[in-house]
């Protein structure tokens, strides 16, 4: 369904174009993918200057890699990777919290495979590697009850299967994963459940990097699954400051056509926000769940961990909903954890790397101290860390080259 | 095929004619208990019943039925072949076998790729108290099973119980040992720039499959774990194709695993065309939907190949016509650059390093 707002606009040409819309595999396929890339190409050329784009979700970068998409993209636009990673922008305070909480006696602490492996910033004793803070999966090898959920749900049942517990739900995530909370909540939850709301708002974070020194973005790839919920008003600061927009996909072809429709953008001096993801974005975007989380949640500063403090960017539980907030119900009762020292281990630059001021390769224990079985900074950890999935994908200045014999 | 005397009919089971006694009490293969004790493991009266009555009897072959300290077993010709594997999934039945299963194939595919003609096993169970009797039973029969089907005899084992609480259920630990005939020459140093990738079927079938029934997932038709033994599958590639370079069963970890493990300090480079490799939808779309990689997921029942160029469509072939062999594919080749790195190339012609498996596959967040 196109949208009916008037100041979307469709990339040609779309994915969608000559096949069935919803086959998904039409935005893997070959063909569609090479025209696209053909088209990137000829925008490049009719630009005629370096272009810096930047895509500001996670998976898109996990994407980037799996496909090497930026081996089909000419040397003059560079995509690069911005705050998408909620992992990885997850303030100590909240992992210190649900390590401190996975210690005591009768309490499980959940949360997605990702967050487990994050370590925080109280040291790890008797580790041999260096500046080493403990993780959850640290926590739980120390004796903690630590559990992997696929969905705060999956808490819920938890915390109703051992009623004589306190079940923890580590919520960190963007729109797409709170509005699941904000769902369970409204619904009525076990009362020994209790949620950490590290849950950041993408918005905001994206109306700071214009601010930054040295700017010098010309086009966003707005995150798919966040606009799903947020839709695309939120982000018109940015057209208004100059900078093209595009809702973006995740298969190579959507990644690709959002790329079409910024340059296009770009060559044409207009900048707004387009939508060639419009199978699953609508400009106000999905109404039902905004609602839900407007009731349950208020939107409050927050720290983006190695950032800054950001205003208005994160969620909070609303008065009528605070019984369910871990921070209430328990941080009175813990030690004190000082937070004032360095945010990231010596050396780690996730700091510069998520807001694309550096390339992962540019930070100097990349690759050396700093890898995915050892990792040093959130980046590396998290699989949609822009770091872990440079390593792992071998993303860097060159290309891949092969002979064959 | 008929050439090695390792090959002959009765392979690896030379006293499957000599059925085990049952002179023990109670059924044959039926235990009088419903579920495991502490007993079991004693080294008394209930460790005799229960190895009388479920091992020797399922098992069935004279050097167990001895109940000596040690089998002793003929020797063969060749270079003495050897390995153990230990086995814990959860959950113990899956769709497309069980532990027990697995466990034979398991250690039999870790002989088999190394072109030994796999022979003897022993299997060794690790069992928490209370666990269900009639559980333990079916996995012994689909050891056995498994074990006629790969042409192995089962010809020692232990039993020791865990207090409750102290094991997850069960655990299985299979040590195997085959005959390498003197003549074969395999291993990745035999592997040449232009040499050809090959596997036997659809990847990551095992990893997804029990991993949708451990997390209940509906994913609307059953797929099946590929878990299989796989003794003659290769032998009959090898037939066919007798300069095979190198095989390595392709397990936890996946290709992915593989493929870093064979390249690392090697002077070629290994290139896999995504779009070759077969892959179930059903396994793409969980993939997807999980957010895991199937080049990651585990397999029980697949072999990567490298075959000289010249023997690569016999090979092919060879596996199409056997059962386990059916979606077999040639994948990718042995490259010169980049050296000591495994790479993908994309239906776009772009190129991505296979990434090395770190840890446990996890759902990612968004």
């Amino acid at each position: 369904m196109p949208d009916a707002d008037p100041r979307t606009h469709e990339a040609p040409p779309r994915a969608t174009d000559a096949h069935d819309a919803f086959d998904p595999h039409v935005y893997k396929d070959a063909d569609v993918v090479a025209g696209l890339q053909a088209k990137i190409a000829s925008l490049a050329d009719e630009i005629g200057r370096p272009v810096k784009l930047m895509h500001i979700c996670g998976t898109h970068e996990h994407e980037m890699g799996r496909f090497a998409l930026r081996d089909l993209i000419p040397e003059s636009v560079e995509v690069l990777a911005g705050p998408g990673c909620p992992v990885c922008v997850c303030d100590n305070e909240y992992i210190n919290l649900a390590i401190q909480l996975s210690q005591r006696p009768d309490t499980i602490v959940t949360s997605f495979g990702d967050m487990l492996a994050v370590p925080g910033s109280i040291p790890l004793e008797g580790e041999r590697r260096g500046d080493v803070r403990m993780s959850l999966l640290d926590a739980r090898a120390q004796g903690g009850d630590v559990r992997t959920v696929y969905s705060v749900f999956d808490a819920a049942t938890l915390a109703k299967e051992n009623p004589d517990k306190e079940v923890v739900f580590f919520s960190v995530g963007f729109e797409t994963t709170v509005v699941a909370v904000a769902a369970m909540l409204k619904r009525g939850a076990p009362d020994n459940l209790s949620i950490i709301e590290a849950n950041y708002y993408t918005p905001p974070a994206t109306n700071l990097l214009p601010t930054l020194d040295g700017f010098d973005i010309e086009g966003f790839i707005l995150p798919g699954h966040a606009v799903t919920i947020t839709g695309l008003r939120v982000y018109e600061h940015l057209p208004e400051q100059g900078i093209a927009c595009a809702a973006g996909g995740f298969e190579p072809a959507d990644v690709l056509v959002s790329i079409v429709a910024l340059l296009e953008q770009i060559r044409d001096g207009t900048p707004r926000i387009d939508n060639p993801y419009n199978r699953l974005v609508k400009y106000d975007g999905n109404e039902k769940a905004k609602r839900e989380l407007d009731e349950v949640f208020e939107i409050a500063p927050i720290r983006w961990r190695g950032i800054a403090e950001i205003p208005a960017s994160g969620y909070k539980l609303r008065p009528a909903y605070r019984h369910y907030s871990a921070t209430d119900r328990f941080a009175g009762h813990l030690e004190a954890v000082d937070l004032a020292g360095a945010e990231h281990p010596k050396g780690c630059r996730c700091a510069e790397v998520t807001l694309g001021q550096i390339r992962p390769d540019e930070c100097g224990v990349f690759g050396k101290l700093c890898t995915p079985d050892a990792p040093y900074g959130p980046c590396m950890v998290s699989h949609e860390g822009t770091c872990r999935a440079w390593y792992l994908f071998g993303m860097g200045k060159e290309k891949i080259h092969v002979e064959v014999a | 095929m008929s050439k090695s005397p390792d090959d002959a009919p009765t392979a690896g089971t030379p006293t499957a004619d000599a059925p085990a006694s049952s002179e023990g009490t109670g059924t044959a293969g039926r235990s009088r208990y419903g579920s495991v004790r502490l007993a079991h493991g004693s080294g008394g009266k209930l460790s005799l019943e229960l190895i009388q009555e479920l091992f020797v009897a399922e098992f069935g072959n004279a050097p167990l039925a001895e109940l000596t300290d040690a089998a002793v077993l003929e020797n063969r010709p060749g270079r003495l072949t050897f390995c153990t594997d230990s086995h814990t999934v959860t959950p113990t039945f899956f769709p497309g076998g069980d532990i027990g299963r697995l466990a034979v194939a398991g250690t039999v595919n870790d002989l088999a790729v190394m072109g030994a003609t796999p022979a003897y096993l022993t299997a060794a169970f690790l069992l928490e108290e209370g666990y269900d009797m009639a559980e333990l039973e079916r996995v012994v029969r689909s050891m056995k099973a498994t074990a006629d089907e790969a042409g192995v005899a089962i010809v020692a084992g232990d039993t020791k119980v865990l207090e409750r609480g102290k094991g997850d259920g069960l655990f299985v630990n299979t040590a195997g040992v085959g005959f390498l005939p003197d003549d074969v020459r395999m291993g990745a140093g035999e592997i040449r720039p232009g040499d050809k990738i090959l596997v036997n079927g659809t990847l990551g079938d095992h990893g997804i499959a029990v991993m949708s029934r451990r997390e209940g997932l509906d994913i609307g038709v059953e797929l099946e774990s590929d878990v299989a033994p796989l003794t003659d599958l290769i032998a009959r590639v090898r037939d066919v194709a007798p300069n095979v370079r190198f095989m390595r069963d392709v397990t936890r970890g996946g290709l992915a695993a593989v493929g870093n493990e064979i390249v690392l300090d090697r002077p070629w480079g290994l290139r896999i065309f995504d779009v070759a490799v077969p892959i179930h939808d059903v396994v793409e779309d969980v993939s997807e939907m999980l957010g895991i990689d199937p080049l990651l997921a585990a397999n029980e029942g697949k072999v990567l190949m490298v075959v000289p160029p010249d023997e690569a469509d016999a090979a092919l072939g060879a596996m199409k016509a056997h059962p386990h062999g059916r979606e077999a594919a040639i994948i990718g080749d042995i490259v010169k650059e980049p050296a000591g790195t495994p790479i993908v190339e994309t239906a776009y012609g772009s190129r991505r390093i296979l990434e090395m498996p770190i840890e446990e596959q996890l759902p990612r967040i968004c």
